[in-house]
């Protein structure tokens, strides 16, 4: 236990001392923010108002991107945040780790939470955009959403895990980080719905936490119920594995499932590190 | 005095290099035993086997009656490592550096700073201890790094060339800190190193080369072993010389390198005079020493240790 905390404390401390990667890793969720929020947001309305008629007004598309926009946060900084792993590694630290009595599961708990930690922040200080963008969620439903994002942000560094237990350098890193991040947002439903993709695209959607993440924050955040049903589907808020629409409790678990599988391959990957 | 550490017909193979090639040998509880050898001997590769961070191909280490193979987390909280790279956290101060030791190796709460100044102080780093280790010197690292490893009192302190890359004065220095500790705490210590005069602080030395131990005993008895006096001297004809000494005079041994001839005589107070007196060939250069672990490895390979 005490080594899980001390692996993750150090991990936070090293962050906040890394004042470049604290602000550096804002662009790209701004840089969304205006895209999807300012410049697709008047399309979506209207596109709803122009189907719907009536009903749909009070339809407000930025709200619905906001919560994908954290969760894409959350997977960037979750993912890079792993990438310690190969710094350790690189400068030797990861021999101090591993030569000590601290149990290989601590060691990959440790770096997950770690990882899960600061990805958590960094969706947090995303919430300093809401009254910029004209959105109003309730403050309670902000808190409520925390933890799960942190279930979120572990099992996404989980992934992070996996490759820098395969990949050597950091760089090869950060390029593997690319051509994986950009499919994880896009087949998700974080920035736009993914109810209607073709065979194996659903399945990749479907086996992306992501997708449950994002729905699950959705939930939590926006009020879902006071909108017309036809705007929840077109939006893609009844997710479907099987022909079944899945329960908010069904994706928790499955978060959390995920999480425990890939903390499970890093103890491995810790096991049989000699580095 | 009880084996601390028990190795038995252990080999390490990488892919194509037979690194470590069935070695046998024991460490005696508190003494210094010391590895020497040259570059690609192999004692890294022994020291991380026994330290658990590489798998053995095939053998048997015990250690602190631990089997170095199966009981690894025992093994681990038994011993301390200062490796042959650098394995302090750059970006984090001296004793937060430290603190993380401590928890990584169960050190009780209320006795973690206490031992931290205790280990700051043996290094001299008190004053130090709250800047970042990445501006920190050379030295420094190694002498935090030696203070880091002995914070948990581990039976075994294990040093991998803890004094390469530093000036003399610094390895100086580094070796009192090294025998106060070994004097204040009895800790059992092994260390490697390629640096001759280092290796004579040991209790024993075993002599590695190619994978292999050549030979273990204390550093005395080796040159012992060895036997008489080393003469080395250069003359105006070596050749010539050569010729005279092997024909009139008792030696052990002769050899010659570059435009040195070194005996071997069983003494030189006996030899030298009646020496000086007939050697016709006028002298240039001439020594007179006891053998070192250098001879030592000289005689057992035939080449030396390159310094
Ligand atoms: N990871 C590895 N893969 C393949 N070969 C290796 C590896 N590590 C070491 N070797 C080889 O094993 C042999 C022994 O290396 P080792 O590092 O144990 O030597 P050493 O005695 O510690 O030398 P030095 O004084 O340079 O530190 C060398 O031939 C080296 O090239
Ligand atoms: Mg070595």
């Amino acid at each position: 236990m005490e080594g899980i905390l001390a692996i993750w404390q150090r991990d936070l401390t090293k962050f906040f001392r890394d004042r470049a990667r604290l602000f550096g890793s804002f662009s790209m969720p701004i840089l969304f923010l205006l895209i999807f929020g300012g410049g697709l947001s008047g399309t979506m309305e209207t596109m709803m108002s122009g189907g719907f008629g009536e009903e749909s007004s009070g339809f407000n598309y930025v709200e619905f991107v906001f919560p994908g926009i954290v969760a894409m946060t959350l997977l960037m900084t979750a993912i890079f945040s792993a990438m310690s792993v190969i710094e350790d590694k690189n400068y030797g630290y990861m021999k101090e780790i591993l030569v000590s009595p601290i149990s290989r599961v601590s060691i990959a708990v440790g770096k997950m939470l770690g990882a899960a930690t600061v990805s958590t922040i960094q969706g947090v200080i995303l919430f300093l955009l809401i009254p910029f963008l004209g959105l109003s969620y309730s403050i309670i439903s902000l808190i409520q959403v925390i933890p799960f994002m942190f279930l979120l942000g572990a099992a996404l560094s989980g992934v992070g895990l996996l490759f820098a237990s395969m990949i050597k350098s950091t760089q090869g890193f950060q390029l593997i980080v690319q051509i994986i991040v950009m499919p994880m947002i896009f087949l998700s439903g974080a920035l736009f719905p993914v109810s209607n993709m073709p065979g194996w695209l659903d399945v990749i959607v479907k086996l992306n936490p992501v997708t449950y993440g994002v729905d699950v924050m959705k939930k939590i955040m926006i009020d879902v119920d006071s909108l017309p049903q036809t705007v929840q589907e077109t939006m893609g808020l009844h997710i479907t594995v099987f022909g079944r629409t899945v329960s908010v409790f069904e994706e928790i678990l499955f978060i959390l499932a995920f999480a425990v599988i890939f903390v499970a391959i890093a103890t491995i990957s810790f096991k049989r590190a000699h580095a | 005095m009880n084996s601390i550490i028990t190795v038995k017909g252990l080999t390490k193979t990488y892919k194509k290099v037979d690194a470590v090639k069935g070695i046998n040998f024991d460490v005696k509880e508190g003494e210094i035993f010391g590895f020497l050898g040259p570059n690609g001997a192999g004692k890294s590769t022994t020291i991380n086997m026994i330290c658990t961070m590489l798998k053995p191909t095939s053998g048997e280490i015990i250690i602190n009656n631990y089997d170095a193979k199966k009981q690894k987390d025992e093994v681990r909280a038994s011993i301390g490592i200062i490796f042959q790279e650098n394995t302090l956290d750059g970006k984090l101060t001296a004793n937060e550096n430290l603190k993380l030791h401590c928890r990584f190796y169960n050190v009780p709460k209320n006795k973690r700073e206490k031992r931290i100044q205790e280990v700051l102080e043996i290094v001299d780093l008190v004053d130090e201890q709250n800047q970042r280790v990445e501006e920190y010197s050379g030295g420094m690292k190694r002498r935090l790094e030696i203070a880091r490893g002995l914070l948990h009192y581990p039976k075994v302190l294990f040093l991998d060339e803890p004094t390469v890359g530093l000036d003399p004065n610094t390895r100086a220095h580094l070796w009192e800190y090294i025998l106060k500790l070994k004097e204040k705490e009895g800790i059992t210590m092994f260390l490697t190193t390629h640096y001759l005069d280092e290796a004579e602080i040991s209790d024993r030395v075993a002599i590695m080369d190619q994978g292999e131990i050549i030979a273990i005993d204390s550093p005395a008895s080796l040159k012992d072993q060895l036997g008489g006096d080393i003469i080395e001297l250069s003359t105006e004809d070596n050749e010539a010389a050569l010729r005279e000494i092997e024909d009139k005079m008792e030696t052990v041994e002769v050899k010659v390198e570059d435009d040195t001839i070194h005996l071997k005589v069983e003494s030189s107070d006996a030899f030298i005079s009646s020496f000086i007196k007939t050697l016709e060939i006028p002298i240039t250069k001439l020594n007179i020493r006891k053998p070192t672990l250098n001879d030592v490895f000289l005689a057992f390979t035939g080449r030396k240790i390159k310094e």
